[in-house]
């Protein structure tokens, strides 16, 4: 019993995935609030291709997601983590990794 | 050297000035393009900007102008393999006519306008006409090809096209401004 209760315990709470549609040339939604060790994953709804990329100091990148496709990140530090797709700078996103 | 309107654009405008009712009183001024050739306009339209970025990423030493043109590529191929696909899926066959044929005697001349052209001048000429090009298939999308289509599927690719078309507008914009002004105006 003692010894299920510690597991339950060291485990905590399962890490969430979340999803990011890539649509209309816009990441949806632009900001996300996740926990440290949840996964997001962006999956792209637009004809053209699209990346997820890291900006500033993380650098992590989905690589090239066509049509249909998707790509993850595990956020592993709590921070703001922003991001752009690498072929449109127009487009913007934000993690908040509490 | 003279710097007149692209010829492309002035092909677009036309084709805007008489779909705009309040321009002329005359009634069924739009250019009457069926579907077919309304396809053929977009295939028409995405192979310019996909030639015209092949032909920069050979002249430019620029990483941000290099970069654009290696998106025009990628997302105009992208969006004429759909069109393809559609008009398979629709056993149409797109048709050439007036617009499109301007559309490519305007690319020839702009071409012709580049090919003179090196270093920052060149990025300079090249972002100008995407920008102008860009703003002008936009404009053509929003008040002629979008509301003239009939069939849905079509539509609907005009439609989900549109927000890219907007977004390398900007895109096109940001580069303009990053590279500043010409260093002199030809007269």
């Amino acid at each position: 019993m003692t010894f299920w209760l510690w597991l339950l315990l060291a485990i905590g709470p399962a890490p969430t995935s979340h999803t990011v549609e890539i649509r209309g040339m816009e990441f949806h939604p632009a900001e996300l609030t996740v926990a440290v060790g949840d996964t997001v994953v962006w999956i792209n709804r637009d004809l053209v291709p699209h990346t997820a990329t890291g900006a500033g100091k993380t650098k992590w990148d989905t690589g090239q997601l066509a049509q249909g496709d998707s790509g993850r990140y595990v956020a592993r530090v709590a921070g703001n983590v922003s991001y752009v797709c690498a072929f449109h700078p127009t487009m913007r996103g934000k993690l908040l990794v509490r | 050297m003279s710097r007149p309107m692209p010829p492309l654009l002035v092909a677009l405008s036309l084709m805007l000035a008489a779909s705009l009712p309040a321009q002329n009183p005359a009634p069924a001024a739009a250019p009457d393009l069926s579907d077919p050739e309304v396809a053929h306009v977009a295939v028409t339209a995405n192979s310019i900007d996909i030639d015209a970025g092949k032909f920069a990423q050979t002249r430019t030493k620029n990483p941000a102008v290099h970069q654009f043109a290696a998106t025009m590529i990628t997302d105009h191929s992208a969006v004429n393999a759909q069109a393809a696909a559609l008009a398979k899926k629709l056993g149409v066959t797109p048709a050439d006519n007036a617009v499109s044929q301007s559309l490519m005697t305007g690319a020839a001349q702009a071409h012709q306008d580049l090919e003179s052209l090196k270093g920052a001048a060149f990025d300079r000429a090249y972002i100008a006409r995407e920008v102008a090009y860009h703003q002008a298939v936009l404009d053509a999308l929003d008040k002629l090809l979008i509301p003239t289509t009939e069939n849905a599927d079509l539509k609907k690719l005009l439609q989900d096209v549109r927000p890219a078309i907007a977004a390398h507008l900007e895109h096109a914009k940001r580069i303009q401004a990053e590279l500043g002004a010409p260093a002199k105006t030809a007269q």
